[in-house]
């Protein structure tokens, strides 16, 4: 098996292509660094020791247009208040100011949206990896060897999903090491606060990061295994990788639009592969909890999985 | 001699399809066996169930007593194939094409594979990407491929497909050095029958699915009568005495020659005649059959009913 994914990942790494995705990550992180600096040296964190009293006014204003609205306010705008008041009062308790200075931390935060980037790069992969055997024809003498079929396919995954996370370690390393040089440590550990079932609780910085790229490639994962999927089952990458990508770029978009009008939209893949809903903001529609959200993906996973497995090894190679 | 392939009633069904209908046959060790059909008999298709790339429908395919079927891993690990062109990853050195397939076999050293470099002969260019090479040279590093973890037997689909000459007449080379120094079985597919003459022991004939006839090479080119020559100065004439002679045979004039299908022992009769009639016989010749020759026979004969040869009458 270790030879098997060694074999994959020669292939992936002996072709320009991937250089070039892994080089426009690092362009990426490294342009929105520069831009980040420059802006920042325009000027400096508003020093405000006023600052408790300005998020009081902002609970207090908050709070009015709760009631004002009373039964008229939208659950998820409701929850969303709560969340900042719950935070804010946190804040004045504990002595913690909004306002910190720009550090790796922020940085790696900010540059944690390139994830759909490495997203999109693991979604080429995937979509190619069984396909292009078919296209370039070399699938029978892949599937000559004295190796099971489910063992081709199980390396190849097993590939695709340490190709995308070495991306994302790449891109956590790369903006760290960014962050690091171009904005320096922060000078006393903020925690970070997040807002979980009604309670606040404190967090360090780095393992709220490292959790937040965790639960944030969840969804570039789960797109990945459906390339993947794709992929083996239609042997066709153009196919596996059009179509993920519109998923990826659509999909969340076109659930939000329909869990507004129909609840079933709690069933679709989009509505759950963001599990830091439950952590940092409101669920998509009302009543799902953290355990659905995971059984759901768990379900979607298996399926994507027993599909593409199942054709894999029936297929006749024929082409 | 054993048996290494049996392939026992093999039937394959696509879409409602009877693609190969109960094809049995058997190789042998040291033999070279040659599956001649035309385009679309289903060669192409037998030999992918041989190595388990398409299902099979019913029967059986059993590589030194182990079901492709059942227990593919050790039936496959007997076998080194080319499938139709030996497809390799053009982004990659020939060598490294190696080393990969080397991972998916078991002990395979390095060795080995400078070994199998050194017999192909690609020593010289191993480390230059495929995408380099000549069609030549990619067949040979696809023979190289398949003879890395020491098969018994070859399965080699098409392997002069697209060769020049001196190509092709390397890898017959290949193909017999390896059947009688190394005691292979060799399954060779080709529609190119002069080839065919040259690299088997036997041949398989299948149209439309369906073994039609085995038999030794030798056997099979020549048949039990032979046509045989005779250059004379007026064929017209010969042409007419031979009419009144065998009016059963097939008797055709060409330049100065007559042709006419006879057992050997008929030749001192029929030289008799052409004397006594006065015609003067500058040779007799015996024509030795190509295999094309037999192959239309045979399929025009056997199950060739409603293909285009038949059509074409």
């Amino acid at each position: 098996m270790l030879g098997l994914i060694q074999n994959e990942w020669m292939k992936i790494f002996r072709r320009p292509g991937t250089y070039v995705m892994i080089g426009l990550l690092l362009i990426m992180t490294t342009v929105a660094g520069a831009f980040i600096k420059y802006q920042e040296s325009g000027g400096t964190v508003p020093d405000n020791m006023e600052w408790k009293r300005g998020l009081q006014t902002q609970n207090e204003s908050y709070q009015k247009q709760l009631e004002e609205m009373g039964e008229m306010v939208p659950r998820d705008m409701k929850e969303q208040y709560q969340r900042e008041i719950a935070l804010n009062e946190y804040r004045i308790q504990h002595d913690i100011s909004p306002n910190e200075e720009y550090s790796i931390w922020g940085f790696v935060s900010d540059t944690s949206q390139l994830i759909e980037f490495a997203g999109l790069f693991t979604i080429i992969i995937a979509g190619g990896i069984v396909a292009s055997e078919f296209t370039w024809g070399t699938i029978k003498l892949l599937l000559i060897r004295p190796i099971k079929r489910v063992k081709i396919l199980g390396a190849k995954y097993i590939t695709v999903i340490l190709f995308g996370l070495m991306l994302l370690a790449l891109l956590f390393g790369y903006s760290a090491l960014l962050g690091g040089l171009l904005f320096g440590f922060p000078e006393k550990a903020i925690p970070f606060l997040y807002y979980y079932n009604g309670t606040v609780e404190e967090q360090s910085m780095g393992l709220h990061l490292i959790a937040y790229y965790g639960l944030k490639s969840i969804n570039m994962l789960m797109l990945a295994t459906m390339a993947f999927m794709i992929s083996a089952v239609f042997r066709n990458s153009s196919l596996a990788i059009g179509l993920s990508l519109f998923l990826m770029f659509m999909g969340g978009q076109v659930t939000r639009l329909i869990a507004m009008k129909y609840e079933w939209a709690k069933y679709s893949l989009f509505a759950n592969t963001d599990l830091l809903q439950y952590f940092e903001g409101v669920p998509m529609v009302q009543g799902m909890t953290l355990g659905f959200s995971i059984m759901i993906i768990l379900i979607y996973f298996l399926l994507f999985q027993v599909l593409a497995f199942y054709v894999f090894n029936k297929r006749d190679v024929s082409a | 001699m054993d048996t290494l392939v049996e392939i026992q009633d093999v039937t394959k069904v696509i879409k409602g399809r009877t693609i190969i209908d109960s094809v049995s046959f058997d190789v042998k060790k040291g033999e070279v066996f040659g599956f001649l059909g035309p385009n679309g008999a289903g060669k192409t298709t037998t030999i992918r169930m041989l190595v388990g790339l398409i299902g099979i429908t019913s029967g059986d395919i059993k590589i030194l007593g182990s079901s492709i079927k059942t227990d593919f891993e050790k039936a496959v690990s007997h076998i080194g194939a080319i499938v139709e062109n030996p497809e390799m990853y053009k982004f990659l050195s020939g060598y490294q094409n190696l080393i990969h397939y080397a991972r998916m076999s078991k002990g395979v050293t390095k060795e080995k594979i400078d070994e199998t470099v050194e017999l192909v002969g690609l020593a010289d260019r191993i480390h230059d990407k495929v995408r380099t090479y000549s069609l030549g040279m990619r067949q040979r590093l696809g023979l190289a491929q398949c003879l890395l973890h020491d098969p018994q037997i070859l399965v080699l689909d098409e392997p002069t497909n697209g060769l020049d000459p001196a190509g092709i007449r390397e890898i017959r080379d290949h193909l017999r050095m390896l059947a009688r120094e190394r005691e292979m079985a060799v399954i060779v597919s080709s529609h190119l029958l002069s080839e065919m003459e040259m690299m088997c022991d036997r041949i398989g004939i299948i149209q439309n699915g369906k073994l039609i006839d085995v038999q030794h090479i030798s056997d099979f080119v020549q048949g039990k009568e032979k046509v045989y020559e005779v250059e004379v100065d007026d064929p017209d004439k010969a042409q007419r005495m031979l009419k009144g002679i065998y009016p059963e045979l097939p008797i055709q004039v060409t330049g100065n020659s007559v042709f006419l299908p006879l057992v050997r022992d008929g030749i001192p009769e029929m030289v008799k005649e052409f004397v006594s009639t006065d015609i003067k016989i500058f040779a007799v010749r015996e024509v030795t059959k190509t295999l094309e020759d037999r192959f239309l026979e045979v399929t025009e004969f056997k199950g060739g009913a409603g293909h285009a040869r038949t059509d074409s009458k």
